[in-house]
């Protein structure tokens, strides 16, 4: 039921477009641009493509609230899940990862990218190590941990397998570290 | 309808922006005396007036944000997690109340009569707050002290807004 509200809600919420190839070949110029500030550190690249995903995620959390005129705040993690997939990356990306593999305790679960906008055209550098390290969409991990921690969720959220690397699937993991209480106001005197 | 003030609270619960849309009622106690030629006897305690009457606003922003988190957390109490805190009268005025997900809150002061001002609160959120606050690259994510908030695209759409509402 409630999937289907969400998915629903992604449908119908419109947005404006912009060229998928400008996408493609913004970000691509811009993770190019860091492997070589960083001389193809390739775990630096990750933590900076990381940071500026959660600068985005700190604003963009706004804009999702507004567009997908959604009042209620979800009210489980696994709730929180579908508006993710089926709203946030739809409205955004226009794509639905698929949520699989929750932990029992439903506060671990993996988002299946099928179709990946930043990966078109896409070949990891030959160096032997990019392979290996560089997480090339790792953005969107800190876009999501961003969002989140607006909505007072403190997620982890990382890349565990990606087909730019030769792995099967696209794969991200997200962990509920906690949720974040309501600050108070200073006392005064 | 009349509106009279409005305050923007941040998820760190400082005041990050406040508007009045009227003169508060203690600012004038000499019946439109006005300013003419004053002396500097008379200067003197009108600038010390004023003085008061600032810190006298920043006290009324703590006041109402403690108010209406109280008043936030008691009906989520009392109604359950998905109850909303709405708005209160008074005999003078009526408070509206506006709380995003993002823990953002916004608070507006209107005359008793005025009906749910949730509605406008919501516009004021996506089409003012979102479009020339967040949006805005210059402005920084955190508005400490109202920093970002006070542009003057913001200010001008938020007091054309509302002036066409009353």
């Amino acid at each position: 039921m409630a999937s289907s509200k969400a998915s629903r809600l992604g449908e119908e919420t419109r947005m404006d477009k912009v060229n998928a190839e400008l996408v493609v070949l913004t970000y691509g110029a811009m993770v190019a641009q860091l492997c070589k500030d960083f001389d193809s550190d390739y775990v630096k690249v990750n933590q900076q493509l990381d940071k500026m995903g959660y600068n985005i995620g700190l604003r963009l959390i706004e804009d999702y609230l507004a567009k997908s005129n959604t009042f209620k705040r979800c009210s489980n993690f696994r709730e929180t899940a579908e508006m993710i997939a089926k709203v946030g990356f739809k409205i955004f990306l226009n794509i639905t990862p698929t949520i699989t593999n929750w932990t029992s305790d439903g506060k671990q679960f993996s988002l299946v990218f099928d179709e990946n906008p930043f990966a078109d055209f896409v070949e990891l550098p030959d160096d032997g190590r990019a392979q290996d390290e560089l997480w090339y969409s790792n953005i969107l991990c800190g876009v999501l941990r961003g969002a989140l921690e607006m909505v007072q969720m403190q997620v982890e959220a990382k890349f565990v397998s990606d087909v730019l690397r030769g792995n099967d699937t696209t794969e991200m993991r997200i962990s509920l570290i906690r949720y974040i209480d309501d600050e108070l106001p200073p006392e005064d005197d | 309808m009349a509106v009279y003030s409005f305050y923007i609270f941040d998820r760190h619960t400082e005041c990050i922006y406040t508007k009045t849309w009227l003169p508060p009622a203690t600012s004038a106690p000499d019946g439109g005396g006005g300013p003419q030629g004053p002396t500097a006897a008379q200067h003197a305690p009108q600038q010390h007036q004023q003085q008061q009457l600032r810190t006298s606003s920043a006290d009324d922003a703590k006041l109402i944000f403690g108010t209406v988190f109280s008043l936030r957390n008691m009906v989520r109490k009392l109604g359950g997690e998905d109850d909303a805190f709405v708005a209160f009268r008074t005999a003078h005025y009526k408070l509206h109340y506006y709380e995003t997900a993002s823990s953002l809150r916004l608070v507006m002061l209107t005359d008793t009569a005025t009906p749910s001002m949730r509605n406008v609160l919501h516009q004021v959120y996506i089409n003012l707050w979102l479009e020339y606050v967040v949006k805005n690259p210059l402005s920084p994510v955190e508005h400490k002290g109202g920093a970002g908030v006070k542009n003057e695209l913001f200010e001008l759409a938020l007091d054309q807004f509302i002036r066409g509402l009353m």
